[in-house]
């Protein structure tokens, strides 16, 4: 049963991973721009466009094209950057973990505060405290990460610079860290200048992206709550005594969960698709940022890496959130 | 003073309202002695609940107490702060409810649903908590205790869940239950199981039961008192034999004569008729106007 399952979910990852790369191989060959062209110095003759072109074999057919270059990938090679000349598997993981550790403190952030405006939110229902919440929730959805991104910009950069917005690390520390992931293995080698860094430079971004996700997730985490707490086992909770913030958090938490564990999954992946434009505003130095740069380029071989990663990266995340809904709840456990 | 020490449950001229002003209870008395069980019957509608929920305090949000003394063993429920009296409450009183399915946290073993509110709230140590609830289980004839306190209650059947209910209520000693029709939701055969579990238990433990029913067969065979409710007002309040042997006001002989008879099978049933509903609901809208009057 459960290797049925596994299998697949397999077979429909690598289905979908190929359909992206036939997707993304095309488009961005059909899409104008000569990315040889733009390489090459003003004076370039025809000729040197043309051995550059058969360099990278954009001489060939694109099915052609294609098949070489899926050839490299089943082997783990991804090709070599156009604008960078490093191998693009090289760059992309360079700079994941600056993505993900990004996404990640903003999952954080939102969960952490949704819930809470959630619980409160219940904890208050039917007072002014539960209008006042709803209504700033609405002000805050109706905000876009980015405008967020640009709004803190303006606020904690420019009028009140309390904080860096710009970079993901302080320049001046001496960091000879064996992977990218800065808070993760500044955390596990005691560099707490390190981590402090980071995580400084990582606020702002990640509460522009944190902030949309969170007033969603107090919303529907709340509307749940409510339709929880006047259930049978709510009021029982309350006769044997259970406060009702107790009634909330061990009573309906983990039966109201699930419609937001299900937003949270598909906003997720939104999320870490607002970090390309994120990331560019606030010069945080993560895969987005590189995919942005690597469009203006046209470096397709990097643009189709960051691609195929970010798609892979979904799959993933929509695994994990399938996983959490059978340990939520127990009926789907069993069969 | 001392007289009311004695009492289980002392509900003295309780009204509840609507914000609209609405009555939903008029100036319902009734006591408990302890050990004592009291059926509180009427048709759907009448407020049975409500009196249940306004002991428990666990009515509604929009019905509020409007006036009235509601006293567990002697203590004034309705003068305390909402912690204090959830204490008060959970200590002496315990809820067995109506609709098993729902009753039960579906994500939440059976085991920590019995032995959390004695672990958290009556303050017992793990152990003795644990050791209470398998007890429990098997003085509800539970056959095999340990597995389903590690069941989860989608893997129990509606009898099953309710006999849960009933040791999980009887768990912490309480001297008050509140049953709210603890059988309507079950099946016939069930029905009369969980009512001999609930009366052997009771017995055994001297517990005072509110017994909500609209079953007279039910009033019967369970209680000592009864309380008969129409609309929210104290139709009559009598020792069970009087009731049925000698009923005093008119409602109560029609609510008899609408239960089919289990002694007497041959006796016509008849509905309550509905030219003394009429008066009756006539004369509650007189109250009404009076107390109104009395109060402005
Ligand atoms: N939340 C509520 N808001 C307004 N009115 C309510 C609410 N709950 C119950 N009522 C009304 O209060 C009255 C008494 O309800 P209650 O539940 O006590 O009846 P009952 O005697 O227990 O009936 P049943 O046998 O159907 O359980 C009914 O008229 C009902 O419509
Ligand atoms: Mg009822």
């Amino acid at each position: 049963m459960l290797l049925k399952t596994v299998l697949t979910r397999l077979a429909t990852t690598v289905v979908t991973l190929f359909g992206v790369a036939v997707v993304v191989f095309t488009l961005v060959r059909v899409a104008p721009g000569n990315p040889i062209a733009m390489m090459l110095p003003p004076g370039a003759t025809e000729e040197d466009i043309a051995n550059l072109t058969r360099l990278y074999g954009f001489d060939k057919s694109l099915p052609e094209q294609f098949v070489i270059w899926l050839g490299g990938v089943l082997q783990g090679d991804f090709g070599t950057s156009i604008t960078l000349r490093q191998p693009v598997m090289e760059l992309v993981l360079g700079r994941l973990p600056a993505t993900l550790e990004l996404s990640f403190m903003a999952l954080v952030i939102a969960v952490a505060l949704g819930g809470t405006i959630a619980v409160i939110g219940a904890r208050k229902r039917g007072t002014g405290t539960e209008v006042g919440l709803d209504l700033t929730n609405g002000a805050v959805l109706s905000v876009p990460d980015f405008l967020w991104g640009l709004i803190f910009v303006l606020l904690f950069g420019v009028l009140w610079p309390v904080l860096s917005i710009s970079g993901r690390v302080d320049p001046r520390l001496d960091i000879d860290f064996t992977t990218n992931f800065y808070v993760i293995e500044g955390l596990l080698r005691g560099r707490l200048d390190v981590v402090g860094s980071t995580l400084s430079h990582m606020l702002m971004p990640a509460m522009s992206l944190a902030l949309p996700l969170a007033a969603m997730i107090a919303q529907l985490l709340k509307q749940s709550l409510k339709e929880v707490l006047h259930l049978d086992y709510t009021t029982l909770a309350r006769v044997r005594g259970f406060s009702e913030t107790a009634v909330i958090l061990r009573e309906a938490l983990r039966n109201a969960a699930l419609p937001t564990l299900t937003l949270i999954g598909v906003q997720f992946t939104f999320l870490i698709g607002g970090t390309v434009i994120v990331e560019r505003i606030f010069a945080y130095e993560g895969l987005g940022n590189m995919a942005i740069d690597a469009v203006i380029n046209r470096d397709l071989p990097l643009i189709q890496g960051i691609v195929i990663l970010f798609a892979a990266l979904f799959i993933v995340i929509n695994l994990l959130v399938d996983l959490s809904y059978t340990l939520l709840n127990p009926r789907l456990r069993h069969g | 003073m001392s007289s009311l020490h004695a009492h289980t449950l002392d509900v003295i001229k309780l009204n509840i309202a609507l914000p609209n002003g609405h009555r939903l209870l008029r100036n319902v008395s009734l006591t408990l002695e302890p050990g004592e069980v009291r059926a509180l019957v009427g048709e759907s509608g009448a407020g049975k609940s409500m009196i249940g929920k306004s002991v428990l305090g666990i009515l509604p949000p929009n019905v509020a107490i409007t006036e009235g003394e509601i006293l567990l063993e002697g203590q004034h429920l309705n003068m305390m702060t909402p912690p204090t009296r959830r204490k008060i409450v959970a200590q002496s009183a315990a809820l067995i409810p109506q609709d098993p399915l729902t009753a039960l946290n579906p994500v939440r073993k059976i085991g920590p649903q019995i032995i959390d509110p004695l672990v958290r709230i009556q303050g017992w140590n793990a152990r003795e908590a644990e050791t209470r609830a398998l007890d429990l289980l098997d003085r509800v004839h539970i056959r095999d205790p340990k597995r389903v306190m590690q069941s989860y209650p989608h893997e129990l059947s509606g009898g099953m869940r309710q006999r849960v209910l009933i040791a999980a209520a009887f768990a912490p000693s309480p001297r008050l239950i509140v049953a709210d029709e603890p059988t309507t939701a079950l099946d016939v055969t069930v029905q009369k199981q969980i009512l001999r579990l609930i009366r052997e238990l009771q017995q055994e433990t001297g517990t005072a039961v509110l017994f909500v029913t609209h079953d007279m067969g039910v009033v019967a065979k369970i209680s000592q008192k009864v309380t008969v409710l129409f609309a929210g007002k104290v139709m009559e309040d009598a020792p069970t034999r009087e009731v049925f042997t000698n009923p005093q006001h008119p409602y109560t002989r029609a609510l008899i004569a609408a239960t089919p008879s289990y002694a007497d099978l041959e006796r016509p049933f008849s509905p309550v008729p509905a030219s003394l509903i009429a008066d009756l609901h006539a004369q509650i809208a007189q109250d009404d106007l009076l107390y109104r009057g009395g109060r402005i």
